[in-house]
């Protein structure tokens, strides 16, 4: 990948979120969203440029006193901070699925914050109620919570999207998941780029304009397709999704390579389109129901995206933080899958978003040491 | 353990122990069906339809206070499931994942014909998943909207104005919901849910928690409290397993007799009452000595806990014009009345001037996520209103890591150094 690419990528990943509150005009044609579970398609349709809060291991001290140890991952830890520091002053909105729990009970949080004059200046907190059980009445109950959604952000922005607008916009993602789909694909057989950058690119999908997404994409595969393949056990990254670069680079720097994860900002971006054949906001909260990759996910269907990516993959890393409150429970069927395949495996404990602890590393070199003297036939 | 201090404490014992028999009876004699339903799901519908209900929560309170917990924890987590885990929704899966790791209380459960849960928090579709998986037996989950609006003071309007409390699309929602799980009862039981019978069960569910109400008030209002907090939950909880039956209308009468009687009578279940507690969270079901452990030395009592408080405002609903929308009403929100901001914080605190509390401790259930959030803002509250605060840290199924010597000791000073006698 050329060094321009590159940069470009890292900006985008790191910056948007960090760098909220440094310019108002620009946080004011921004919605920040807590997980790419709210559908960008209906954020960017009404006129505003989604930002994902992101993991990072950055301190978070005014956040800490009011929120409980262990129970919120970093990047709501990270979006409190942000409230509490008067980042999230000016822009536009802030959006939290209800795909998880924590998302939850962070929009809570940050409601009654305002409501306590805890946090001064607060744009609208709002939750978006997207439920992903099997019950009947979900559907159309997530279909009224979409268009909820978009009428606010519509009142908020002045414009009045209508259903080309959606579906110009859905087109436009579509175009970006095909590019995204051809960018992973350069990861898996033969991997030529490590899980550090291309978790990168593949992480601004939702946050970067599709259009400008597709030429990004375009250049990075053109870059990386002509590099030669990495030596290394591919790894694939699974429990709880990650959304920073933190635990790729703990597990490359021994040599292996992270070729997928399950995680929306990661593999998960490069996810099927979302189909064209009903109503552009049911066909929307269709897709984000079936592919959210979050806590609420129905564990058949985490499942089955787990036997789809063990295909040439030499070791799994599950992470299951201390805040993880619901991927814990699938580790002994994935730990059956991954036997009945012979697939090595390591859990670690620590927060994937902060430097890996003593004890992570240690697992993740015992994996890989066992990993290299199954496999080293294979890799050379 | 602490003797027993009223007579209705010992008969909800028996009652529940023989319940629980006539229950195995019924399904490995009779060969009928029963449910095992999370404790936040419309009982009442079960039982109508003749399909008993046992509550996840109640099984693994009784596993833990009969300390067989830990045996079937130890089977979990060497299975690999993570210590962080939430145990007091799981405890119940592993007597029957684990079955060999442990005796779980009574025989243990027998195959239940459904599982049903409310998908409160986000381990209970994992949970009830594999425990239907277990048995082998069919899983109806009842999705949790989340709300937007909260109007302050939720115990004012839930009683009148329950449709105010609960946005409108989230009640339909859940009762739409509800509806479905009839029809599937319905098919179960091979019998039609007689709407006529749940308006009258709704009301007589009304009585009781009525007579919960002027129990709770009883107690507040009294020089010194007559009854101690296990023996409030003992009565109360018994109850509302059956909420609405014969046995439950009878047994809460009686509950509140005795109270009156004592209170009538002078009677205090601590005599010598210095400082009056409130505990903040779930029981602590493998160690309930600790909350008599400070009357001797402190004449500190636990006065309150949600077990009581909860019913009368929790449960009643007036109007049964659509009694499954009343039930919906209650259903939705359970989590944010008992956890979340705004509201759990701002009831808590009226119980305790209510009560005249003089300190309380709040329960960091680290592996309960949706018991552990919301803490800090309902200490905040506490603590501006001028009710010192000690959070305690504890599983209230899982007493491996729990240290009740230090415990103790730690609540003791606390007694001595913030809360004035």
């Amino acid at each position: 990948m050329g060094p321009n690419v590159v940069a470009e990528l890292s900006e985008a990943l790191e910056a948007p979120f960090a760098a909220l509150g440094r310019e108002p005009e620009r946080d004011r044609g921004t919605v920040v969203i807590s997980w790419p579970s709210v559908p960008v398609e209906i954020i960017r349709a009404a006129g505003f440029r989604p930002v994902v809060a992101r993991g990072s291991g950055t301190p978070t001290p005014a956040a800490d006193v009011v929120i409980e140890a262990d129970v919120f991952p970093s990047r709501l830890r990270q979006l409190v901070e942000a409230a509490m520091t008067g980042r999230l002053a000016d822009v536009a909105a802030v959006v939290l699925p209800r795909t998880s729990d924590a998302d939850y009970k962070c929009f809570l949080y940050l409601r009654e914050l305002v409501r306590r004059n805890v946090v001064a200046r607060l744009p609208p907190v709002w939750l978006f109620d997207l439920l992903q059980s099997g019950g009947a009445d979900v559907p159309a109950y997530d279909c009224e919570r979409a268009h909820e959604l978009l009428e606010k952000l519509a009142t908020l922005s002045g414009l009045r999207p209508e259903r080309r607008d959606l579906e110009q916009q859905i087109a436009l993602a579509n175009r970006a998941r095909a590019a995204a789909r051809r960018f992973d694909a350069l990861r898996r057989d033969m991997p030529r780029i490590a899980g550090v950058e291309a978790v990168r690119l593949l992480g601004v999908f939702w946050e970067v304009d599709p259009e400008r997404y597709v030429a990004l994409a375009e250049a990075a595969v053109a870059v990386v397709a002509d590099r030669s393949p990495l030596r290394g056990p591919r790894v694939l990254l699974a429990g709880a999704p990650v959304d920073s670069t933190a635990l790729h680079a703990a597990i490359e720097v021994q040599g292996a390579v992270v070729v997928s994860e399950l995680s929306p900002l990661g593999s998960g971006a490069a996810g099927p389109d979302v189909e064209f054949s009903a109503e552009p906001l049911q066909a929307l909260v269709e897709h984000y129901r079936r592919e959210s990759i979050d806590a609420r996910m129905p564990v058949g269907a985490l499942m089955r995206r787990m036997e789809d990516s063990l295909d040439g993959i030499d070791a799994v890393v599950v992470s299951l933080p201390p805040d993880d409150a619901s991927f814990g429970w699938d580790y002994p069927r994935l730990r059956e899958s991954l036997a009945r395949r012979s697939i090595p495996h390591a859990v670690l404990r620590g927060d994937p978003a902060s430097s890996t602890t003593a004890a992570d590393r240690e697992r993740l070199q015992t994996l890989l040491r066992a990993v290299a003297q199954t496999s080293g036939v294979r890799h050379g | 353990m602490a003797e027993k201090q009223l007579e209705a404490t010992a008969a909800a014992a028996a009652f529940q122990k023989q319940w629980f028999a006539d229950l195995r009876r019924r399904v490995f004699d009779e060969r009928q069906p029963y449910a095992l339903v999370q404790a936040d799901v419309p009982f009442e519908l079960f039982d109508l339809l003749e399909i008993p209900a046992v509550s996840n929560q109640w099984w693994s309170s009784l596993v833990a206070a009969k300390r067989q917990a830990p045996a079937f924890l130890d089977a979990m987590a060497a299975d690999g499931l993570p210590e962080q885990l939430c145990r007091y929704c799981s405890l119940g899966f592993a007597t029957t994942r684990y079955r060999q790791a442990g005796e779980a209380p009574w025989g243990g459960l027998p195959t239940p014909r459904l599982l049903c849960a409310r998908l409160t928090c986000d381990c209970i579709h994992r949970v009830f998943s594999l425990w239907a998986e277990a048995f082998g037996a069919e899983l109806f989950e009842i999705d949790h909207p989340g709300a937007s609006e909260l109007p302050p003071r939720w115990w004012e309007l839930s009683r009148h104005r329950w449709r105010e409390l609960v946005e409108p699309h989230r009640l339909d929602f859940v009762a739409a919901t509800l509806e479905r799980l009839v029809e599937r009862l319905e098919a179960i039981g091979n019998r039609r849910l007689d709407r006529a019978a749940l308006r009258e069960r709704l009301e007589r569910v009304n009585r009781q928690e009525e007579i919960f109400d002027a129990a709770r008030k009883l107690i507040a209002a009294a020089p010194a409290t007559p009854v101690r907090m296990t023996e409030q939950i003992a009565n109360v909880m018994a109850t509302q397993w059956v909420r609405g039956t014969e046995w439950a209308l009878a047994h809460a009468e009686q509950f509140y007799a005795e109270l009156k009687h004592r209170v009538d009578a002078g009677i205090a279940a601590c005599p010598g009452e210095k400082r009056r507690l409130m505990w903040v969270g779930a029981g602590l079901w493998h160690d309930t000595d600790f909350y008599t452990a400070f009357e001797a030395s402190h004449g500190a009592v636990f006065v309150w806990s949600m077990y009581l408080a909860f019913g009368p405002d929790g449960y009643i609903r007036y109007g049964f014009d659509d009694p499954i929308q009343a039930l919906a009403s209650r259903t939705a929100s359970f989590n944010e009345y008992l956890h979340n901001p705004p509201w759990a914080a701002e009831w808590i605190v009226e119980q305790a001037r209510e009560h005249r509390i003089d300190a309380a401790l709040v329960l960091h259930p680290k592996s309960m996520k949706p018991s552990a959030t919301g803490r800090r803002f309902i200490e905040r509250a506490l603590e501006e209103a001028g009710i010192p605060v000690l959070p305690i840290e504890a599983d209230v199924v899982d007493a491996r890591a729990w240290n009740p010597a230090a415990t103790r000791q730690a609540v003791g000073a606390f007694l001595d150094e913030r809360v004035s006698s």
